[in-house]
């Protein structure tokens, strides 16, 4: 054991040393240390008769911390204002107490003043954090979340009497939305307000039906929003699986959780938009626009195709028409050339034939032909010349009988008794009278 | 499409696709019918949606619901 001891080199060791000399040493060595400036939240505040106790924490770390009450007086601090949740700003340094023969030892940071931290201590801490968030990359993962468009509950932690409430509930009625809010209710400005904020988004996010979650107070100064630069609650908002909208303060105020949440809004009526991105009143408008869009491309789309497929079962109906009048055309084009080819044909034909029978009749006739001709021309002549025509002309007359048969003697003439004398120009009645008178013989 | 939208988001999307789709006037009888009858089936899923949320906003306490829950815990 003694050689284990040996190899472990403990038994090399300075000492042993009297533990009363070591703590006593320790606290010289302590009260050596350099005086400094802390600030965070003051917690489990106490008094004994000598000195107030407490503790100053912050998301990181803590430290017991004491101060004379003589001290503290100096400090000007009003009644109360070292109370719990309080953000001060201490001076002093590390000591030790080593304890005695009764009393326990204990360490603390003895502070001889204190003050309440100010607007610029508590921003030169923001930003201290806001580094180191934002380093860890804790900035970005609420903002890869998916927010639905339309979510039909959402959560909101907000004061139970305050008026972000009435003014994110008017928000979400002006968009025409009427889901469901699960309402979380937590104290927004005091100590105790962060880990009841953090509590809130835990369950609200538990719940299957929450798609997105509002954070939101009204507005006020840094130390009044405090709360919603905890690193605790950051850290708690960046890993949660529901994306959370912020909207703390006003549009000046930047609080750490408008960082890490996925939105940050000025408003709690910005907040409602955020949370429910899609305005429902115009969405219903735009959805009957496009039903019509549709009804009217669907109607469209058949009532052009029928007509058209119409169209193409009437063309070859046309078609057959244009066709059969085109047909009919051409049979009477045919059929009136044909008639005036027959026409022509027998024309040409009977030219032909009257053409042929003359010079077969030439033929046949031959040579004498000719002179028969003559001779007929010279007998038609002397034919006319005998004609009673001719004698009539030159003022001869014929007698005629009751008939029209010439009477060519006295004889005839006189039984006759009605006759009519027959001129050139015409006939007239003629009665006979009297016997025949006989021409005398010479 | 059959199967249900993802979300209202998608089904807007498609919607416009669609027609987007048929006002360019280059889809024939066939998938303009079925863009139709797509179109209808979200229009109808997205009115749905909309009715959700279009019947007045109700409200509730987490804490009720965590005492529900409890309640609903104990009789089980």
């Amino acid at each position: 054991m003694g050689e284990a001891l040996e190899k472990s080199g403990v038994t090399t060791l300075p000492g042993p040393f009297a533990v009363g000399r070591y703590a006593r040493k320790l606290q010289e060595w302590m009260r050596e240390r350099s005086r400094v400036q802390l600030i965070g939240e003051v917690t489990g505040v106490g008094r004994s008769k000598v000195q107030a106790y407490f503790e100053l924490r912050d998301g990181e770390g803590a430290i017991p911390c004491a101060i004379w009450l003589n001290d503290l007086e100096k400090a000007g601090l009003s009644e109360g204002a070292l109370r719990d949740g309080a953000e001060v700003v201490i001076s002093g340094g590390p000591d030790y107490y080593p304890g005695g023969g009764q009393a326990s030892p204990n360490f603390c940071f003895r502070a001889t003043h204190v003050r309440l931290a100010g607007e610029g201590d508590l921003i030169a801490r923001l930003e201290a954090l806001r580094k180191q968030l934002r380093a860890e990359g804790l900035f970005e993962l609420q903002k890869q979340l998916h927010r639905p468009a339309l979510p039909k509950a959402i959560g909101v932690v907000t004061a139970e009497s305050g008026a972000a409430r009435r003014d994110l509930l008017a928000g979400l009625q002006r968009r025409g939305w009427g889901g469901t809010v699960v309402w979380g209710f937590a104290p927004v400005q005091d100590r105790h307000a962060a880990p009841a904020i953090g509590r809130a988004l835990q369950d609200l996010a538990a719940r299957p039906e929450v798609e997105a979650i509002v954070v939101t107070r009204g507005g006020g100064s840094l130390a009044d929003l405090w709360a919603f630069c905890d690193e605790t609650l950051c850290r708690t908002v960046a890993l949660l699986r529901v994306p959370v909208i912020s909207a703390v303060g006003h549009e000046r105020d930047k609080t750490l959780i408008d960082d890490v949440a996925a939105v940050a809004c000025s408003t709690p009526t910005h907040a409602a938009e955020a949370a429910v991105p899609l305005d429902c009143l115009a969405a219903k408008e735009g959805l009957e626009r496009s039903a019509t869009a549709l009804r009217r491309a669907g109607e469209g789309a058949i009532g052009s195709r029928s007509r058209h497929l119409g169209a193409l079962a009437r063309g070859p109906e046309r078609a057959l028409q244009r066709q059969r009048s085109s047909l009919n055309q051409k049979i009477r084009e045919i059929r009136a050339a044909a008639e005036r080819g027959l026409a022509e044909r027998a024309t040409s034909q009977r030219r032909i034939g009257t053409v042929v029978l003359e010079r077969a009749r030439r033929r046949a006739a031959g040579a004498d032909m000719e002179k028969r001709r003559v001779a007929l021309h010279r007998a038609t002549v002397t034919l006319r010349a005998h004609e009673p025509e001719r004698t009539l002309e030159r003022g001869y007359a014929l007698v005629e009988g009751e008939g029209g048969e010439p009477l060519t003697s006295a004889e005839a003439t006189a039984a006759a008794e009605q006759v009519k004398l027959r001129f050139a120009d015409g006939r007239i009645r003629a009665r006979t009278e009297g016997d025949v008178e006989r021409e005398r013989e010479a | 499409m059959s199967e249900r939208p993802e979300s209202y988001e998608a089904a807007v999307e498609r919607l416009e696709e669609i027609i987007d789709r048929l006002d360019s006037g280059q889809a024939g009888l066939r998938e303009t019918l079925e863009l139709c009858k797509e179109g209808r089936d979200l229009v109808g899923y997205c009115a749905a949606e909309l009715d959700e949320v279009g019947e007045g906003l109700k409200e509730l306490r987490l804490d009720d619901l965590a005492a529900k829950l409890e309640v609903g815990s104990e009789q089980g």
